[in-house]
Order: structure tokens, then sequence, then C-alpha cells
């Protein structure tokens, strides 16, 4: 099992659900505002007068199995559209009820 | 979940909400009727109080004064003016507009009931008298006939007015100008005399004979009769055969002493129109009627009317006020299309994209249909302020829309789906959207409070309707537009070869223009004094034209209507008035092919004729109405085109050739409105010496006639009436058994007649009139020899009792305020503005040498232009206090509004520019422009600065910022300044009916953006620049301060 924290500009909440459903991901838990900015080039997203955009955050666990078909489909994603700003991560989960 | 997700995720009810508001908007439309102007309360209250057989300076003093002294307290009160004639007062007071006539009207008549105590016994009750704009007729028929001349009047009375007066809202029908039926009873007062008969006695005889007598009903057998006398004559000539007494034992026959004409009554109004004679037919409305409805209802009829009438009788139309509504509200219907069409054309240009345009068009019809349902709801017309209103409003309609599209696009384009990006960039700028649409709600939210003055009724409506079509507009570019771009935009939609050839030349022009001005704005920005001082030196340069600058009150409308008052000497007989009439006529009609139709009036008036009472009317006066073809058709059925002023200026220098007038007005529009007609200047002279007051009045005149400025003056007060007056001696009167009433008497019954009875006829009635023949009343000697019988039947001549003498009566005595007043009003002439002619009444009377007592003040379109000028003027300084608090509240700066506010005065330059380039004197229309430009230029500030502050916290330099924000919004600016300013053009330069009241407007607001436009692109930056630098230093001061502070502390 491993867990993928995906945090991402807003207008991308329906799309990565989409992506998702296709594999069937079905679990996840869903932040609707976050803040944050990238490390090299990503604009700040703070939803302020001056960065007026804003993240949202969805964390999945899946099947170790698909992780790499997945993380292939958001990387797709984020190249389609790089100013929008799209990053997962993933690390292990060692137990859960 | 906020307003524009929930709109962008139901699209089906946003859109149906929408089509149920156009459809509520359509809805409205349909029902509304079509008026000129808003509707205007009536503001003068008459009161009229006769007193029987009293000067005018005894009514001046025992009923004028103690009314006016009284009525003075009624609140609200403007002006209370009064005018006192033989027998009668007439005072008027004028309220402030605005206030409830009603509520005026119990006060008024509360004022009276206490003050009637103290008037003289013999005065009458005061009446109360309300004369409002429903007074006014709204169509006048002609009639022309040639061998029913004599039996007119009840042709038309029965053919023509009564259908009329059945039409639903007609008020009033008066017919003028036909001779009424009466039969004449023409006595010889030798025969009279010689017989024993008197005119009195033959009246008598002539009642009792024509009677009909009900004598009750009387059983016979089995059944019940009614027993009546019919004594009413049948024919006219039963009359002759009359049993009027016996003398020496033989009867005496009406016939031997008179003669019986069935005639026409012997002075009578006679019109004309275009040189035949005929009638008219003067039209009012009820109180409340739609003019445009009933003259409709009146020309369905005219056919059916003109089909019952004899051959010769022909019927036209003199003046038709619904004519001009309709022209007026065609044009403006005009205008509002060209602007829609305009408007889209640069949304198109600016952001070539099919789809982006319609959305963004699609804003205005939904807000400006919306404002339909205001108008009905709150009872309003559609007229010439609610229409313009509509076609000001549609090019600021569409930035709201622009400003979200935009943002949408640029998310697309990033890449976003239509619907996030619909969501999230409307969230975005939502709140710059809203701002920006308040400050336009700032500057049209007040003119709604307006409540003093014509100003309050002309924009109170304009306020709230440019309130509400920018209200609607708002919520709309928040829901629908989101709602529509979510639907309708695409990623890089394909571009087709038509697009490339007209747009690529755009694209590559505006790229250039980015370019460019943003190399301009880095220059600028960084040689900060030398745009400075140059933006003082164009603002300095733009106050030396203000002294070329004139200024009006409402420009003159060419409504095509002219009304001309002339007066010939008092008593001129009715022969020669008639023949100077018809020769004006021929005159004008051949030198004027503009003219449609001309009909004249001349003659005494009836008293039933409830319309010609209103004015003056006698023998020596002539009354013109003339109708021109209307502007838009002059040119092609005429041939010339010469506008209504100019024609009024040829008129008034031909009718100065003829000596025999001595006095003459010509009024362009007409006369009878408030506003359009041509502006005035009134020299108003108060004192209480008669010769003083007219010396001065005469002086002034005089030397007013002689500037070139100055087309045409009139004097208010008239010139001494000559007339016989009968001065009987109460001693002889006493000996003789007799009194002044009963002297009087015979006096009046042998001249003016006695009406005996009347003559019944087909269900109508004619008076039967006794007099002398004409041929014994043409000299002062057949008066002298008038017999005066005594109880006793003892004649005594006129001559024996009295004598006959010439006097001169004095003319109406007018008080204004309390105080005895003469008016001296000049109008101004044509290309000069009301300021030249307040000028050179104010030098005229500075240089006049005028008696102490006397006192002078300006008043007529003068005074109300200095009003509404002060309370506009106030209006403009709340209205920038507002705009400054809500740019303050946007920014939360207090620095940041006021760079803002730095456009503001370059708009005043523009302004003034345009004014003395056009030579269009500054009016109250063009000071509405100004204050509506208040809020149009600052939002193009608040645009550039909300972007460089965006910059700025983004993280650029303070210069740097001001060029990318400069760059970036150079486009939005350009695009809502230019949809506003060309929207302007339709009004600024249309040549329609009723156009020239919004040329001043449009030419205001176009010039003044333009200009304030292009500066604001390059001072705002500037401007900031400076106080952002100032705003880093000082903080730095503070800074290095605190520093110091704390570096001493911890020593």
């Amino acid at each position: 099992m491993k867990a993928i924290l995906i945090t991402f500009n807003q207008a991308y909440y329906d799309a990565i659900l989409s992506l998702m459903d296709r594999r069937a991901i079905r679990g996840y838990t869903y932040w609707e505002d976050v803040q944050g900015r990238g490390s090299q080039t990503g604009e700040p997203h703070y939803g302020t007068h001056a960065w007026p955009t804003k993240n949202a955050a969805i964390f999945v666990v899946v099947e170790s199995g698909k992780v790499a078909d997945f993380l292939d489909a958001l990387h797709k994603l984020d190249i389609q559209t790089e100013a929008q700003g799209l990053r997962a991560f993933v690390w292990d989960v060692e137990q859960f009820i | 979940m906020s307003l524009y997700s929930t709109a962008v995720k139901k699209p089906v009810t946003t859109a149906l909400i929408f089509v149920a508001v156009v459809i509520i908007g359509l809805f409205a439309l349909s029902r509304l009727s079509i008026d000129l102007l808003p509707k205007i309360d009536m503001n003068m209250i008459m009161v009229m109080t006769s007193y029987p057989g009293t000067s005018a300076a005894d009514i001046e003093m025992n009923v004028s004064k103690p009314l006016e002294n009284t009525l003075n307290s009624v609140a609200n009160l403007k002006n209370i003016t009064s005018q006192s004639r033989e027998n009668i007062s007439v005072i008027t007071l004028e309220f402030e507009y605005g206030s409830d006539t009603d509520v005026a009207t119990n006060d008024v008549r509360d004022k009276l009931e206490m003050v009637k105590a103290y008037l003289p016994d013999g005065a009458e009750s005061p009446v109360i008298f309300k004369f409002g704009t429903d007074d006014i007729p709204i169509l006048m028929l002609s009639v022309t006939a040639e061998e029913s001349t004599n039996a007119l009047y009840k042709i038309l009375d029965d053919k023509v007015a009564n259908p009329l007066a059945r039409i639903n809202g007609v008020g009033a029908v008066s017919i003028s100008g036909t001779p009424t039926r009466e039969l004449q009873v023409y006595c010889d007062p030798y025969k009279l005399e010689a017989y024993g008969q008197t005119i009195e006695s033959i009246s008598a005889v002539i009642a009792q004979e024509n009677r009909n007598t009900p004598g009750g009903v009387i059983d016979i057998g089995s059944n019940t009769y009614s027993l009546r006398v019919q004594g009413e004559f049948t024919q006219v000539n039963q009359l002759l055969e009359l049993v009027i007494g016996s003398r020496e034992g033989k009867t005496v026959y009406l016939r031997d002493v008179a003669y019986v004409q069935d005639h026409v009554e012997e002075r009578t109004q006679e019109t004309y129109n275009n040189g035949v004679r005929g009638g008219m037919i003067i039209i009012q409305k009820q109180s409340g009627a739609n003019s445009v409805e009933i003259a409709e209802k009146v020309y369905e009829k005219l056919p059916e009317i003109q089909a019952s009438l004899p051959s010769d009788v022909e019927l036209g139309i003199i003046m038709d006020s619904s004519e001009n509504i309709v022209h007026t509200i065609d044009t403006l219907v005009e205008t509002v299309l060209v602007t829609f069409l305009i408007v889209m054309l640069v949304v198109l240009a600016f952001l070539r994209r099919w789809r982006a345009t319609f959305i963004i068009v699609l804003t205005i019809p939904i807000s400006l249909i919306a404002s339909f349902a205001y108008l009905m709801g709150s009872g309003n017309t559609l007229n010439i302020v609610s229409m313009s209103s509509l076609s000001i409003a549609i090019g600021m309609v569409v930035d709201d829309a622009i400003v979200v599209l935009e943002n949408i696009t640029k998310h697309i384009e990033r890449g976003s789906t239509p619907r996030q990006a619909a969501i999230h960039a409307t969230n975005e700028v939502g709140l710059a959207v809203m701002a920006s649409t308040l400050t336009i709600l700032a500057v049209f939210l007040p003119f709604t409070v307006i409540t003093s003055g014509i100003a309050g009724i002309m924009f109170r409506q304009l306020g709230w309707i440019v309130t509400i079509v920018i209200s609607v507009s708002l919520i709309s570019a928040l829901t629908l537009t989101p709602m529509m771009c979510s639907q309708m935009l695409r990623l890089n939609p394909k571009k087709g070869r038509l697009y490339a050839f007209f747009f690529t030349p755009v694209e590559k022009a505006l790229n250039r223009l980015d370019t460019a001005y943003s190399q301009f704005v880095d220059w600028a920005v960084r040689h900060r004094k030398t745009v400075i001082t140059g933006a003082l030196v164009v603002f300095a340069a733009s106050l030396l034209l203000l002294p070329s600058i004139k200024t009006e009150f409402f420009p003159t409308q060419d409504n095509a209507r002219i009304g001309i008052n002339i007066e010939l000497p008092v008593g001129t007989r009715q022969d020669i008035t008639r023949d100077l009439a018809s020769r004006i006529d021929e005159a004008f009609r051949r030198k004027y092919p503009e003219i449609e139709i001309s009909n004249y009036t001349e003659g005494q008036a009836n008293t039933d004729n409830t319309f010609a009472q209103l004015s003056n009317s006698g023998t020596h006066i002539i009354e013109f109405n003339i109708s021109l073809y209307s502007v838009g058709e002059r040119r092609e059925k005429s041939g010339a085109e010469r506008k209504l002023t100019e024609i009024c200026e040829f008129m008034r220098q031909d009718l100065e050739a003829y000596p025999e007038i001595i006095r003459f007005e010509v009024l362009a529009g007409g006369g009878g409105g408030m506003m359009g007609g041509e502006a005035s200047v009134d020299v108003e002279i108060y004192g209480f010496d008669f010769s003083q007051t007219d010396f001065v009045a005469n002086e002034v005149a005089q030397r007013l006639r002689e500037h070139p400025s100055v087309s045409q003056v009139t004097i208010s007060r008239e010139d001494y009436i000559p007339e016989y007056q009968v001065d009987f001696d109460r001693e002889k009167l006493a000996v003789n058994g007799l009194n002044i009433t009963t002297a009087s008497t015979y006096m009046r019954n042998r001249i003016n007649g006695a009406v005996a009875s009347l003559y019944r006829e087909d269900g109508d009635e004619y008076n039967i009139r006794v007099r002398y023949a004409p041929e014994f009343r043409q000299s002062l000697e057949d008066i002298e020899n008038i017999v005066i019988y005594n109880n006793a039947g003892q004649g005594v001549r006129v001559r024996e009792v009295g004598q006959v003498v010439e006097r001169m009566t004095p003319p109406t005595i007018e008080r204004k305020n309390r105080e005895r007043i003469i008016t001296v009003s000049a109008i101004a002439a044509e290309g000069a503005a009301l300021s030249d002619v307040v000028n050179v009444a104010n030098a005229e009377m500075k240089t006049m040498d005028i008696p102490p007592e006397i006192g002078w003040q300006l008043a007529g379109s003068y005074q109300d232009q200095q009003e509404t000028f002060t309370d506009l003027t106030v209006l403009m300084l709340l209205i920038l206090i507002l705009v400054f608090i809500v740019m303050a509240a946007q920014f939360e700066s207090l620095v940041d509004p006021f760079v803002i506010m730095f456009s503001v005065p370059f708009a005043f330059v523009g302004v003034l520019l345009g004014l003395s380039v056009t030579q269009t004197p500054l009016g109250v229309m063009a000071l509405i422009g100004l204050i509506m430009l208040i809020g149009i230029v600052v939002k193009n500030g608040i645009v550039l600065i909300d972007y460089i502050i965006l910059c700025r916290e983004r993280g650029m330099s303070i210069i740097t910022s001001c060029v990318a924000a400069g760059k970036s919004r150079l486009r939005p600016v350009l695009m809502t300044s230019l949809s506003t300013v060309l929207g302007m053009l339709p009004l600024a330069l249309g040549r329609g009916e009723g156009s020239e009241m919004w040329h001043a407007m449009g030419m205001t607001v176009a010039w003044g953006l333009s200009i304030s436009t292009l500066i604001t692109l390059i001072i705002v930056p500037v401007i900031y620049c400076v106080f952002a630098a100032n705003g880093v230093k000082r903080r730095r001061r503070k800074l290095k301060k605190s520093r110091l502070g704390m570096n001493y502390n911890a020593n």
C-alpha cells in the first residue's frame, strides 16, 4: 500500500477525480483550500490580491501496483498545462485499520 | 457556495432566470406608453378673485395685497406673482418643483378661509385654479369650409367635437374661429320712441311668448290627459308677428320697430388655415392621459368623421404634439441601436473572437430590457430621459463582463477546463468588478436624490435607470457571463482565413501599440518632473480657454413649431387686422417654404371657448400657429433647410418692417413648454411708481435692442388703453328717478344687446338678442341719444344726465413677491448664448441711471440656470467625495484613490477643449456629462492602479510594476474607454428631432473621456511612482529610527 499526496491548482480537481475513477481508486481525502508555492518555478497560490489562485490537496492510499500508472497519468496532466501546477508525493503506508 | 459557482454549475437555472428577466422586461415594454418628458407635477396654483366694478389699482390695494400677505406663508412657495386687472385679481403661486401640490392646495385653501373676512364686502370668494402641463393642447385640427361657413359651428359641434370628446382620454374639445348662429332683433331707436317701446319691453315680450308650459292633467271620461301650451317659436319669422303693445288703439307688431336677422354673432374670432377661412378644433387631454395614444385614436376616427361632413368641409392637422414625441423617441431608438452596434464592433476588434463577443454583447439587451420593468413599476413612460439614459448606459454595461471574460480566457489559456476557469477566474476578479461598479453607482445614485428644480425631474430618472442597468449588468457579469463562458469558450479555437484577413492587421497594430506605450511609460516614470510639469502646463493652458466658454440653460429644441403674437394699436377694427394678418400670412408662406401649415386667428374670442380664454384676444390681436416640416423631412419636402431659431430670427426682422404693429413676439417652440424654448433673460424692475418704472423699462428695452446678441425684447406691462366712459351725474339721475344701475343697464342693452330668450331648433339652442340695429350705434351721438325711462315712464336722454368722455385706463398691475414689477425679457439671438445676453444686460443696467427706489434683478432662464448650476455643483462635490470613499475602501488606502483622482482634472481639460472647439455653450446637459465623467474616468485609474499594486505585491520594483501594469492593462482600458466614447458619439452627433438636448452631454463625455484616458495612462503611473517612492523612503526612515531607538535602548 502506498500513500499519495497530490497538491494542485483547484482547477485540476475534476480532471484528477476522473483519472482516479478510471483506475478504480475509490477512497480519498480532499482539502479544498490549501496554499503553497512551487520550489523552483511554481507560482504562489495564496488566494490573495496578488496571487489569486488557490491550491487543493488530495490524499489517496492505493495498492502499490497502481502507483506507477497513476503517477504517469498525473505527470501527463501536469505537462499539458505546466503553468497551473500539480505535484504528487508517494510514500509507504505501514499500517492501517 | 458562491454565486458564480452556483451559476456555472446550474446553467439551466441561470439561463432561465435571465430569460425570465427579459420576458418581464419585454412585457413591461409592451405596456409602456410614450411621452416626451417624464411626468412633471404641476407647480402652479392660481387664485382668482373678482370684485366687480373696481379699477386695477383698487383691486391691487384691497384684494391682491391682503391675499398675497397671507398666502406668502404657505410652505415650499417659490414665487408669488399677481395681476390686478379691472374687476379681477389673479394671484399665481409658484411652488418648488417636487413639492406636493395637493398639500399646497389645501394650505392655500386654509389661508384663503382665514383671509376671506378681511376682503371687501363686494369681493366674491376667491377661486383656486390649478394649471398644469395637461392643459396644453395636444392636437389642433384645422377646418376649412366654403359654402358651409355660416353653419360650421353646428356641423363641427355635432359631427366632430362630440365624437372626438367620446374618445377615452380626451378632455375638452373646443371649437374656435367658427361663428355661432344667433337671432338678431335689430331695433330702430326712432320707431321705438315713436311707438313708446323699449328694448327691455321687447325682450320681456319675446321671453314671455317663447315658452312651453305644462298645464297639469285632466280626466276626461275614463282617460287621463295631460294639458300643455306649446308657445315656443318654431320658425324665425314668427318673431316678426309678435304683438309688442298698442299705440292709439292700434296693435304694434315687432316688425313695425325692428327687423330680424337669422345670422351669426357679430363679433367672432376668425381663423385661417394656409389662407383659407375656417375653424380650429383644439383637443386637450384628461389629466394623466397619454398624448400619443389619444392622437392615434383621433387619427383612426378622422376618416369616419370626414366622411360624415358636407363635401366642402375639410379637416386637416395644424399641430400634433404626439408627432414630435414619436419622432423624438424614434430618433432615440435609432441612437440606442447604433450605439449597440458600435460597442459590439469595439469589443469584437479587441477580443477577435465571435463567441466571446457574443457573450459580452448579450449583457447589453438583458440589462437594458430589465430597466423597462422598473419604468413600468414606477409608472414612468418611455421618454427622452429614459431612452437617453439607456443610450448612455450601453457603453458602460459591457465593462464588467469584459473584465470577467478576459480573466476566464486567461485561465483557459493556462490550461483550465472552461468550467473550472469560469468559477475560479470570476472568483478572482469578482471583488474588483464590484468595486469599480460601485464607483459608477456612487456617481449615479446621488442623481436620484436631487429633488429641486427642473434638474430633479430630468435626472432622477437618469440616475435610477443607469443604477438599475449597471446593477443588472454586474449581476449578469458575475453569473451569466461565467456560465456562458463555461459552455461556449474553447481552448485555441480554429481560426479561419476570414479571421486572419480581418484580425491580423488589428492584432499587429495592437501589439505595436502595447510596445510603444510600455516604452513611453518606461521613459515617463524615469522623467517624473518633466511629465508632471508638462501635465500642469496642459491643465493651466486649458484654463485659459475658460473665459471663451459661454453658458446656457437648456438648448433650444427644433420641434418645428412657431407661435407669434402680434398686437396692433388697441381698438384697431377687425377688418384692418384681418387684412394685415392675411398679408403677413401670404408673405411668410412665400418666403419660408419650410412652413407646412400656417394658422392664424384674429378677433375677440367667445366667452364660452375655454381654450381661447387662456390667451389674450381682441380685435387688435393676431395669433399665428405655424408648423414647419419636421427636422427629418424638412429638406426633402421644402427644399430649404433652415433651423427653427433661424427662421424665427428672420420672421422678427420681417415683422419689424410693418409700421402698424406696435408689439410682437415670435416664440420658437410655440411657447407652452418649460424646456426647449429659446432662452430668455428677464430684467425684473421693481418699483411702485408707474411712470418711473415705465421709464426705466423702456430705457432698458431700448438699450438691449441695440445689441446684436439680443434678438427680441418685450416689456410685460401693457400700454394704457383708451376707452369711452359715460360719466353720469348722480344728482341729475336722482332728479329723474334713476340710478347708475338702471342707466347703465339701459346702455348695455342697446349697444351690447339683451339676450331675450333662446330659440330652439333640432335640439340646439341659439340666443335671441335684442339690440339697436348696427347703423344706430356707430357714433358718440348715438350713445348720447339713448333714452332711459324711469319708473314713471318718463324718458330722458343720456346726454341730459351724463357725458361721454374718452379716457385712458391703466393697464394690469403686475406684482411679484409683493412688489410691483415690470419685466423686460430679452431673447438671445441666433448664435449668441444666454451668458452673452446676461453680460449685456448686466453691463447696461450698471451704466444706467436708475432712481434709488427702484430695484432690479435678472431672472428668467438665467435664474433657473443659476439655481440648477448651484445644485449640480453641490452634487458634483458630493459625488467626488463618495467616489473617493468607495475607492479608499477598495484599496484600503488613502494615497491610491488620491492618485487615481488625478485623472479627474484632465477630464475637465478635455471638456473645456471640446466646448471651445465645437463652440458649444456650457449648459445643464454639459454639466451632467461632466459629473458622469467623474465616475467613468476613475474607472481607468482603478484598473491601472489595481494592477500596479498587484505587480508590486508579486515582488516587482515600483518602476517595473508601472511598466508591466501599463502593458498588461492598456487593452482593457482602451476597450472600455473606446466603447464608452464611441457609444456617446450617436448622442453627440445625432441630427434627428430632439437631439439638440443631448449633443452637449454626448460631446462632453466623449471629449472628456478621450483626453482624460490619454493623460491618465501617463500621469497615473508617474504620480503613483512619486507617492510610492516617498512611501518607501518614509518607511526606511522609520525603520532606521526604530533601529536607532532599539540600539539606544540596548545601550
